[in-house]
C-alpha cells in the first residue's frame, strides 16, 4: 500500500523539525518526518554547550534546550514522525522508499520533499597520514557523543587535529572532565571555528593552538602512542626539521563537515561542488521539481538558528508546491561567487524578490568591502572564512546589481590578515 | 606595571587587546581594541571573567546515564573546574523537568545547576519502544 502525504521531510534534526513545522503552518495537511534514529532531535542532545537560539528565540540556549523547544513546536503543529526509518530513494514522481525495523519496507507518495539530512564530519583528514592504524582515532563528534550522552571518555591524553568548532568545544569539555588536551593542531594560518570558541575553549584552559601545523605521523600499533606534528609552509607542505613528537592515547579529528547528500544525488539533485550541497533557488527548491532542501545539507552553517531558518524556507515552499501542484525553479539570475568569495547560497534567484544571501570568503582580511554587481553593498571591519556572512538584499538594490542574468558577488580586502 | 592580553570576542575581528595594569590592579591603559564596545568587554573580562558552564550529571539509568545541565547564570571562570569536580558524585533521579534546579548555589558560585532537558524526552522515548 502506498501512503499519501503532503510534505515529507527527511531528517529530524534542527532542520527537519523546523521545515516540518513551517510546512504545517503554511497549510500542509499531512507532514511526515522520516528519521533513521529512534528519536527526534538529530545531534542536538550531544551538543550540551550553549550558544544556540540567540537569533531564533532571543535566548542563549544549550543544544538540548533548543531541541526541546523545537520538538514541542512540532508536537503542537501535529507533525507526524516516522522514526527508525531510513529513506533509501526518492523517485521523480516523489515516491519515497524507506526501510526500518519498526515499519519495515514502506512507500510514501508525497506532494513535496524537504531534504534535511544535515552533515557529517570529514574523517578523510586522517587517511592521508602515514603511520599505523591503531585504536584511539575518532572524530570530534563521535567523542562528543561518548562523553556527553553515553558517559565515558575514550582516552586520557588527547591531540585534536583541526580547529573546527566541535573540536575546540571538545577540548574544553575533555579538560573539564579531567583529561589532558595536549594541543589543537590546525594546518591553516587561522582557526577553523568561531573566535568565541578559540577564546573560551582553548585560551581559558591554556590549551595550545598550533596554527600552520599538521600531524604527519601516527605512532602506535594496537593503541595510538602519539603523533608527530610538523610545521607547514605557505603551500601547506610540511617543513623538514620542524617535527616534534606529542604523546597521546587519543587523536580527535575536527577537520570540517560535509553535507550528507547520498540520497539527494540518487534522486538526481545536482550539487554545488564548493558547498557540497544541492544547487538551490531562493525558495530552496533543488533542480528536481518538488525536492527542497534546507540546513546543513545545503551548506554548513555556523549557527543552528540559521539551519532552522533555511529549513523553514524550504518547508514553507514545499507546502506551497504541494498545494499548487508545483512552483517554478527560479533560475532567472545566476549568483556568481567572484573575487575572494568561496560560495554564495542560493545559487539561483528570481531577482524579483528580496533575498537573503549566505556567503563565505576565501581569505580573511581587514577593512573588507562586499560588492554586488561591482557596486559597494557593505563594509566590514574584518572577514574570516570561518564566519559566515549573511545579508538581506532588497529588490531595489538587486535590480541595480543584476546584469546579464547574473548577480556577481565580490569581497575586496583593504588589508590581508 | 604589568601587561595582560585579552582577545575580544565581540566580533569576528577578534582584536588582541593589551592592557597595562598598575601595582594596585588598576587598569592604566589599553591598546588594540578597535571599538568602544570592545573596550568595555575587555574591562569586564579583566575585572570579573564569567562563563556559563555546561556539563552533565550522572543518573542511575543505564539507557540514559547522563543528564545535561547548565549553570543558571554565568559563574566565575576560575570556578568551572571545581564545579565539575564537586558534582561528579551527584546522581540524579527522575522525574526531572528542563529548568529544574539540581544543585543550588553550586560551589558557592551563586548559580544553580539546572537541567537542560526533560527526563521524559530521553528515557521515556526509549522505554516506549521496547
Ligand atoms: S574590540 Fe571591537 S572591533 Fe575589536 S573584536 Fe572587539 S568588538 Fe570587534
Amino acid at each position: 500500500m502506498v501512503e499519501r502525504v503532503d510534505v515529507a521531510v527527511i531528517g529530524a534534526g534542527p532542520a527537519g523539525l523546523a521545515a516540518a513545522v513551517a510546512a504545517r503552518e503554511q497549510g500542509a495537511e499531512r507532514v511526515v518526518i522520516i528519521e533513521r534514529a529512534e528519536r527526534l532531535g538529530g545531534l542536538l542532545p550531544q551538543c550540551i554547550h550553549n550558544g544556540f537560539g540567540l537569533l531564533y528565540f532571543g535566548e542563549d540556549l544549550t543544544g538540548p534546550e533548543y531541541e526541546r523547544m523545537f520538538i514541542r513546536k512540532a508536537e503542537r503543529a501535529k507533525v507526524e514522525a516516522r522514526l527508525e526509518s531510513m529513506a533509501l530513494d526518492i523517485s521523480p514522481d516523489l515516491e519515497i522508499t524507506a526501510v526500518g525495523s519498526r515499519h519495515g519496507y514502506t512507500k510514501i507518495k508525497t506532494g513535496a520533499v524537504v531534504l534535511a539530512m544535515g552533515c557529517r564530519e570529514k574523517a578523510r583528514g586522517a587517511l592521508g597520514i602515514p603511520g599505523g592504524r591503531p585504536a584511539g582515532i575518532l572524530t570530534a563528534g563521535t567523542c562528543q557523543r561518548y562523553v556527553n550522552v553515553d558517559g565515558f571518555i575514550p582516552g586520557r591524553r588527547f591531540v585534536i587535529l583541526g580547529s573546527g568548532d566541535i573540536g575546540m568545544i571538545m577540548a574544553r569539555r575533555l579538560t573539564l572532565e579531567g583529561a589532558k588536551v595536549e594541543a589543537v593542531v590546525e594546518i591553516m594560518p587561522w582557526p577553523g571555528g568561531l573566535i568565541r570558541n578559540e577564546v573560551q575553549c582553548l585560551h581559558d584552559f591554556g590549551i595550545p593552538l598550533l596554527l600552520e601545523h599538521t600531524v604527519t605521523f601516527i605512532h602506535g600499533e594496537t593503541r595510538i602512542q602519539g603523533v608527530t606534528v610538523t610545521r607547514v609552509d605557505r603551500e601547506r607542505r610540511p617543513i623538514p626539521g620542524t617535527e616534534r613528537f606529542i604523546p597521546c592515547d587519543c587523536l580527535l579529528l575536527s577537520a570540517g563537515l560535509i553535507p550528507e547528500n547520498e540520497l539527494s544525488v540518487k534522486a538526481g539533485v545536482e550539487l554545488d561542488p564548493v558547498t557540497g550541497g544541492p544547487l538551490v533557488d531562493e525558495n530552496r527548491q533543488t533542480v528536481i521539481p518538488g525536492i527542497f532542501a534546507g540546513g546543513n545539507v545545503v551548506q554548513v552553517h555556523d549557527l543552528v538558528d540559521w539551519v532552522s531558518w533555511e529549513a523553514e524556507v524550504a518547508g514553507r515552499n514545499a507546502a506551497r508546491f504541494a498545494d499548487r501542484g508545483g512552483i517554478p525553479f527560479r533560475e532567472e539570475v545566476r549568483v556568481r561567487a567572484g573575487e575572494n568569495i568561496k560560495y554564495v547560497v542560493p545559487q539561483f534567484i528570481s531577482g524579483e524578490e528580496e533575498v537573503t544571501l549566505h556567503l563565505r570568503v576565501t581569505r580573511p582580511g581587514l577593512r573588507a568591502a562586499l560588492l554586488l554587481g561591482g557596486k559597494l553593498f557593505k563594509r566590514y571591519r574584518s572577514v574570516r572564512p570561518s564566519e559566515m556572512i549573511i545579508e538581506k538584499v532588497d529588490v531595489g538594490r538587486l535590480s541595480q546589481a543584476i546584469g546579464d542574468g547574473e548577480l556577481r558577488v565580490d569581497c575586496r580586502l583593504g588589508e590581508e590578515a | 606595571m604589568a601587561a595582560e592580553t585579552v582577545i575580544c570576542i565581540g566580533c569576528p575581528l577578534g582584536c588582541r587587546v593589551s592592557v597595562a595594569v598598575d601595582r594596585r590592579g588598576k587598569v592604566a591603559g589599553m591598546r588594540g581594541a578597535r571599538c568602544r564596545q570592545g573596550e568595555k568587554y575587555v574591562l569586564k573580562e579583566l575585572r570579573e571573567p564569567v562563563r556559563t558552564l555546561t556539563t552533565t550529571l550522572r543518573t542511575a539509568d543505564r539507557d540514559f546515564p547522563l543528564l545535561p545541565v547548565r549553570t543558571s547564570r554565568p559563574v566565575l571562570k576560575a570556578l568551572m573546574r571545581d564545579i565539575v569536580r564537586e558534582t561528579a558524585s551527584v546522581v540524579v533521579k527522575p522525574p526531572v523537568k528542563c529548568g529544574q534546579v539540581l544543585v543550588s548555589d553550586v560551589c558557592g558560585s551563586g548559580a544553580d545547576l539546572v537541567a537542560t532537558t526533560d527526563w521524559s524526552l530521553r528515557a521515556g522515548s526509549r522505554k516506549k519502544e521496547r
